[in-house]
């Protein structure tokens, strides 16, 4: 038995060759087998991963909503709404006639130009719509066709359109903001985008979720300085009168004189922010970007350096001769018409650039444009605005004696409408310029003192008086409150030499007895019914006004009588 | 040997519990998914209202409402007073 078995096992037994045989092709497929994964895993790691990851891995963008841009009563003046895109994946497409063409018609595509779109085999990715709206994706959706696909995004909508639109601004397809407060907080407004890892099949649809996802954050809402109702005031007005007088543009800006805060800020022609494509020629802020030279505006200025210098009085005397004045060899000073001995007061009233120019050669050029620069004359405001121009104020060592009498009274220096509104916030504000914002305040505004407070007030007096009967804006009145403003008519310079175009303008402010707003007009070359700023720029001025003052509340500080009652009726018809 | 029982058995419960675990974060993270969207979706539906609310309390809307429903119109010269 003992043999039997011995026997058996060495009939299984292999002989040495035999096994050294298989041992060798084992060892040799195992070597090949190692190297082979040394050489997957060590060697081409990054290349095969990658393109693993390519192929299933995918990061879905989370969207970050953009903030909203709202008014300062909470009124929306932008909001990013829900859109569809609407591609397709051309390979994939596949659809009997009929599909065909209920999609064309849905899209507002030709059937050859869908046929063009959906051609091309070796894009995987074809805009057939954009910025739809959801009901049309979802009918589309509906169709069923494979290779048709919708993507949700975002797109911003501007209710307010022109009346808002060159302080908001707007942005490009993409969301990035291109214009206005939309450019300026682009960064504020936009958020972070989160993301989570989906895992996709070979055709990009979501099989499973890989669990790593980021929150985004939403962007942040800005709360603007602008009342809604104010805008739309002041935009009816200035439409009005752009119309009325056939100008080329008209801008305005109403400033709250205690807070800086500008409640109104707009310009006609204005354009519609929603939709494509902007006419390049409208969509400039003139307010803050653009700079003219300010005319007569700027003689309240001179008179209030002439009476903190001491050298004069409201009841100065100054002979303005026979309504024109001669300044060294060159120059040739005119008023509209003689106005003879007349006091300071009467120079402002009267608007005489004879009796400005002979107020001003009593004072230094460094005094008067010091003056000019603590009015923030020359440089830029702050506000938030993206390309906000300083205006020049040259510097007074390069005056000579014409440039020191055309300054006084508004010509060879230029600024901005912001600025010149800003200036006048000093005579508001009892002799303080407020910084100006367009975001809304909460905290209190902490002024600079450029006038004291006497004769801060002593020019309100003054420039009461031009909004009389016997000054140079009657028109600029607003029943039931003291007004006191300035009026401006200058002649535009165009290629190098002045012409007979105008730019008309009113800085005003009310109610007299507690300064609340400072409003700026400008009309831009009025060709029709007049150009003189008291009529072109005036009623604009006394509509908005009195608006504001109603809306805010403000108690009535000024009685007139029926006459002039009748009059200011008249005119704000 | 009663030493190994003991980490096997101990391997065995924190193998449960890993699993558990991964199966708790995949339901809250598709709880969490499902939120999202429904967050996302009444975010839109609160736009689309809001968007409504300012079209319908518009500056020109108001106006052409007064006109033309109300009757109402600014007063001319002969009806314009201040009040003294």
């Amino acid at each position: 038995m003992f043999n039997k078995a011995k026997s058996s096992s060495k009939f299984f037994e292999l002989s040495k060759f035999r096994r050294r045989f298989v041992l060798l092709i084992l060892l040799t497929l195992f070597t090949s087998l190692i190297s082979r994964s040394f050489y997957l895993q060590g060697m081409q790691t990054d290349f095969l991963q990658k393109k693993g990851q390519a192929t299933s891995n995918r990061t879905e963008i989370l969207h970050a909503y953009r903030g909203k841009i709202l008014d300062r009563n909470n009124e929306i003046l932008a909001i990013s709404a829900p859109r569809e895109t609407i591609w397709a994946n051309p390979p994939e497409v596949v659809m009997n006639l009929s599909q065909k063409k209920e999609l064309s018609r849905l899209l507002k595509l030709r059937l050859d130009h869908l046929d063009q779109r959906l051609g091309n085999k070796n894009k995987q990715y074809v805009y057939l719509k954009r910025r739809a709206s959801p009901e049309l994706a979802s009918k589309i959706m509906a169709l069923k066709i494979p290779g048709i696909r919708t993507e949700k995004n975002y797109d911003r909508f501007y209710p307010e359109r022109e009346i808002t639109a060159h302080v908001v601004g707007f942005t490009n397809i993409d969301g990035k903001g291109q214009e206005g407060i939309e450019r300026q907080a682009n960064n504020l407004l936009s958020g972070v985008p989160g993301y989570k890892k989906v895992l996709k099949d070979n055709i990009g649809r979501i099989v499973d979720d890989l669990q790593e996802v980021k929150i985004p954050i939403d962007g942040q809402d800005i709360k603007l300085s602008i009342d809604k109702r104010l805008q739309y005031s002041a935009y009816k007005a200035l439409q009005k009168s752009v119309e009325k007088h056939n100008a080329l543009s008209g801008s305005a800006v109403l400033i709250d004189a205690k807070s800086g805060e500008i409640l109104s800020a707009v310009n006609y022609p204005s354009f519609n922010p929603n939709g494509g494509s902007k006419p390049t020629q409208k969509i400039r802020n003139k307010i803050f970007t653009d700079i003219f030279e300010p005319g007569s505006t700027i003689k309240p200025i001179t008179v209030s350096a002439a009476l903190e210098s001491k050298k004069f009085k409201p009841t100065s005397i100054i002979d303005t001769e026979k309504g024109f004045y001669r300044v060294g060899s060159r120059l040739t000073v005119r008023d509209t018409h003689a106005n003879g001995v007349i006091t300071l007061s009467e120079v402002v009233q009267k608007s005489s650039n004879v009796g400005t120019t002979i107020i001003s050669e009593k004072l230094d050029s460094k005094y008067l444009w010091s003056t000019l620069n603590m009015f923030g004359l020359g440089s830029k405001t702050g506000v938030e605005f993206p390309g906000e121009t300083s205006g020049i104020v040259h510097h007074f060592k390069k005056w000579r004696k014409t440039e020191h009498a055309t300054i006084s009274y508004g010509y060879g220096l230029s600024t901005n409408l912001l600025q010149l509104a800003q200036a006048y916030t000093v005579f508001a504000n009892d002799g303080e310029l407020v910084p100006v914002t367009l975001i809304k305040k909460e905290d209190p505004t902490i002024g600079r003192r450029v006038l004291t407070k006497k004769t801060s007030q002593t020019m309100l007096e003054i420039m009461e008086s031009v909004v009389s009967s016997e000054g140079t804006a009657p028109l600029a009145k607003v029943p039931g409150y003291r007004v006191a403003g300035k009026t401006g008519t200058a002649r535009k310079i165009i290629n190098g030499s002045y012409e007979n175009k105008y730019i008309g303008s009113f800085v005003g402010i009310a109610p007299v007895s507690d300064p609340r707003f400072v409003f700026a007009v400008m009309i831009d070359e009025p060709s029709n019914d007049g150009y003189y700023g008291g009529v072109v720029a005036g009623p604009v001025f006394s509509k908005v006004m009195a608006d504001a003052l109603k809306l805010y509340s403000i108690p009535q500080d000024g009685f007139l009588n029926e006459k002039e009652e009748i009059i200011i009726a008249d005119s704000n018809q | 040997m009663r030493l190994n029982l003991i980490l096997f058995f101990v391997l065995i419960i924190f193998a449960l519990a890993l699993v558990n675990v991964e199966h708790q974060y995949r339901n809250h993270y598709s709880k969490w998914d499902i939120e999202n969207k429904l967050t996302i979706d009444l975010k839109d539906e609160k736009t689309k209202l809001q968007i409504e609310e300012s079209d319908k309390s518009g500056n020109d809307r108001v106006n052409e409402l007064a006109q033309k429903k109300l009757n109402m119109s600014l007063p001319d010269s002969k009806n314009q007073r201040t009040l003294k």
